[in-house]
């Protein structure tokens, strides 16, 4: 950058205005990020420089109430059975979107919570998972290490995603939507779902709809 | 350029500045001589400007800037790489957090750093504009008034009029009304004074826009700095490794990592897809030149944009240094790889893995690092770890190697593992490191079995203990891609152009001043006759100020012609030596 390149000793013979433009192309070098407030979790990520492959998230949550909510979110996806929906079919009942992959971790430990949830849920929340990179054969590993009872769509092609991030954007690697039963967003975890929390989210909308 | 920003300090200036910064110091008397005032807050604020504003604290800053950027280049940058960074650190436990504390990983934006720009930046401010006003000023007031002795000036001319065919001599307000007339159409503006007495005189001056130009320099430099700002505050940078086929959407879940600017939200992140369709390389062919042969000549990657939900899909070419822009948001072309296509089949005959497997090329034959990690393998986890050789060749020492980086012969050499990988705690993992410590081999280099050799002659290998088999299937091409959003580089580039627009004029353009003075006196034949007088005066250093004096002489020759024109060379002569002189005398001031 710039600045390193002016190791220029300044001499009797610098006159005010040369000095200043070097010392103005000097800190052209740098960024201002040193003036801003303490680094926030993301720059905290990319400054890790730890490989990890994705954008994990500290498990915020948001909840909208009912009269905060936006549109009914739209998309259509293909689960990897090869059936097509779209959420138009999925009005009627809460609905819980995980948007996962196999190879990470924080996935990897919120499945058996998510499992236990389908079946506790069963019948009043619907269950999706939206798989971000895997092939078939490997989703289905996971699903069967797992025993994940709800199927996913397969989005490689990140359709599902782009339609979603026009409503409440999935921000992080897992993340959980929740939908209500005219399919607004009605909250959303981003990073590791906590079970007690994601319980009181499905309990809170699943009355709603009773 | 080096002496004209000198220009503005002109005698009275330094003597005025001298006068101020005095009681600083105080050392130019003895304590018992005078009593030194005390200055009260005010008064340390403005002498705490004066000093901030002074040359002497701007090339101190300088200076520092410049000795505060060379941990810049000696230790890793968390800007350029970051992993370069944790290596540092788990490499050196003891000095590594230290260092990290004093924030020498983040040189260009730790505290300090930004402290010694910024003070820079107040001091630019503080001098320019006052200049600014300064000229604003001397813009609108008239040119200054006519030396008593123009003979002093580093420029001095005299001619005499008439006499030519008993011309009668020109009055002198004539001749100063024509001399003002001639100046300005040469560019200068002009006032002529005195009139109606025996000694009229113009004033003239020209090259106004020079100061302009260098205050335009400055402030524009400022704007770049402000874009800058802007661009890192309002700005984003992340990065995305795409395979063929695959589409990234530019929503935070997309990214593989993402830096986000001081003040940015990732709600901002405006939601566009881009997916690869293909990917082709081009490297050297020409058998004639050895060297070269197989250097990378073209990347181009074909993909398709979607601008945003909904919207219909575009076809664009991705290459180095040619991004695709989206509404501001440039995705760059900044690397690429092989992936290879792997299926994994685990101990109960289940397939746990299918899909590309993204390897980090280590040299210019493509000889990729490839780390893949199969956690739903049953009964056991496998890992395996190994290089993809796009053209495998055996090398004279009889181990395999890459003879090219172009797909002729892909060839993988793995070293396979099961045991617990870990991803199950939660605990995130670098993807292309495969943690061997905790997992028992089954294959490698060493072992007695050796190493798994898949290529399209042999593409499947059973794994020993009947942990499951490996298949090697195809090889796809990935790109790697850095999706750049800058808001303020609309800003820096007209700043730049401002700035070297206003560094032309600085350096182009003269400030001179000329005052013409006519008289009545006798010629040496005893008849009337008018003097024209005439002397220069460059601000700053000037070498073509003489040039232009002889410019000068030649415009008045020929316009008073007619009337007959003597130059009073003798004079000149005459004059010269005591010039020198006053020019020595002067310099010291005006530098």
């Amino acid at each position: 950058m710039f600045a390193t390149s002016r190791l220029i000793l300044p001499t009797a013979t610098l006159s005010r205005r040369r000095v200043l433009s070097l010392t103005a192309l000097g800190a052209l070098g740098a960024s201002l990020t040193g003036c801003g407030a303490e680094e926030d979790s993301l720059a905290q990520q990319a400054n890790a420089g730890d490989g990890k492959g994705y954008i994990g998230g500290d498990g915020t949550v948001s909840a909208y109430a009912p009269d905060q909510r936006g549109e009914p979110v739209q998309f259509t996806g293909t689960f990897f059975d090869a059936t097509q929906a779209s959420a138009a079919d999925l009005r009627g009942t809460p609905v819980l979107l995980n948007f996962w992959y196999a190879g990470c971790a924080p996935c990897r430990v919120e499945a058996p919570d998510l499992k236990e949830l389908a079946q506790r849920f069963a019948g009043q929340v619907t269950f999706y998972g939206v798989n971000l990179r895997d092939e078939r054969a490997t989703a289905q590993a996971f699903e069967r290490t797992f025993e994940i009872p709800y199927p996913s769509f397969e989005d490689k092609d990140g359709d599902v995603l782009m339609a979603l991030s026009a409503y409440v954007p999935p921000q992080a690697v897992p993340t959980t939507l929740v939908l209500d039963a005219q399919g607004r967003v009605a909250a959303r975890i981003l990073g590791l779902a906590d079970r007690s929390i994601l319980e009181t989210l499905l309990a809170d909308v699943a009355a709603e709809t009773a | 350029m080096s002496a004209t920003g000198d220009a503005e300090n002109t005698p009275e200036d330094t003597t005025s500045r001298n006068a101020r910064s005095a009681p600083s110091g105080g050392s130019g008397q003895g304590p018992g001589d005078v009593e030194v005032p005390v200055l009260g807050p005010v008064g340390m604020a403005r002498w705490a400007w004066t000093q901030l504003t002074k040359m002497n604290t701007a090339l101190f800053l300088l200076l520092l800037l410049a000795v505060a950027a060379v941990p810049g280049s000696i230790f890793p940058q968390r800007i350029q790489d970051p992993a370069r960074v944790s290596d540092y650190i788990d490499n050196n436990p003891t000095l590594g957090p230290w260092l990290d504390r004093l924030q020498l990983f983040d040189v260009f934006s730790s505290a300090w750093f930004s402290a010694i720009y910024i003070l820079l930046f107040v001091s630019l401010v503080g001098c320019v504009l006052p200049r600014a006003g300064k000229h604003w000023r001397a813009w609108r007031a008239e040119p200054p008034r006519t030396p008593r002795r123009l003979e002093r000036l580093p420029e001095h001319r005299s001619l005499t009029l008439g006499g030519c065919d008993s011309a009668a001599a020109p009055a002198p307000d004539e001749v100063v009304a024509e001399a003002a007339r001639l100046l300005k159409r040469r560019g200068y503006r002009v006032a002529v004074r005195e009139t109606g007495t025996a000694a009229p005189s113009v004033a003239a001056e020209r090259g106004m826009w020079k100061e302009v130009g260098n205050v335009v320099f400055h402030l524009a430099l400022l704007g770049v700095l402000i874009s800058v700002a802007v661009g890192s505050l309002f700005g984003y940078k992340g990065q995305k490794i795409l395979v063929e086929d695959e589409s990234f959407v530019n929503t935070l879940i997309g990214y593989d990592s993402f830096t986000p600017g001081t003040n940015y939200n990732p709600d901002w992140l405006p939601p566009f897809s881009l997916r690869l369709d293909d990917f082709s390389s081009e490297f050297y062919r020409d058998t004639t030149n050895p060297r070269n042969y197989g250097a990378p000549i073209d990347f181009t990657a074909e993909v398709t944009i979607e601008d945003a939900p909904g919207a219909a899909p575009r076809q664009e070419t991705l290459k180095v240094n040619a991004p695709v822009n989206v509404d501001g948001v440039k995705s760059y072309l900044v690397g690429n790889g092989y992936a290879p296509v792997i299926r994994v089949t685990d101990g109960n005959g289940e397939v746990a893995f299918e899909g590309p497997v993204v390897t980090i090329p280590v040299d210019g034959v493509y000889t990729s690092n490839l780390t893949l990690k199969v956690p739903d393998a049953r009964p056991d986890q496998l890992g395996f770890t190994g290089l993809l050789l796009p053209t495998a060749v055996t090398g004279p020492d009889g181990m395999p190697r890459s003879g090219d980086p172009g797909l002729a012969n892909p060839r993988l050499i793995l070293s396979s593992y099961y045991g617990d990988l870990g991803l199950d705690t939660g605990k995130p993992q670098n993807v292309y490191v495969l943690d061997v410590a905790p997992l028992t081999e089954l294959n490698s280099m060493m072992s007695d079995n050796g190493a798994i050799t898949l290529d399209a002659a042999n593409p499947v290998h059973e794994l020993p203990e009947g942990k499951g088999t490996i298949e090697f299937l195809d090889v796809k091409r990935y790109v790697g891609l850095d999706i750049v959003y800058d808001p303020g580089r609309t800003g820096a580039f007209i700043s730049f152009v401002a700035a070297f627009a206003g560094l032309l004029m600085s350096m182009f353009i003269s400030r001179r001043r000329v005052w013409v003075r006519a008289t009545t006196d006798l010629d040496d034949q005893g008849r009337p006759a008018t003097v024209v007088e005439y002397g220069l005066l460059a601000r700053g250093e000037d070498p073509r100020l003489r040039t232009e004096a002889e410019s000068l002489g030649e415009l008045f020759t020929t316009h008073w012609k007619a009337i007959g024109v003597r130059d009073d060379a003798g004079d000149r002569t005459e004059s010269a030596p005591e010039k020198t002189t006053d020019r020595a005398r002067r310099g010291p001031t005006t530098n």
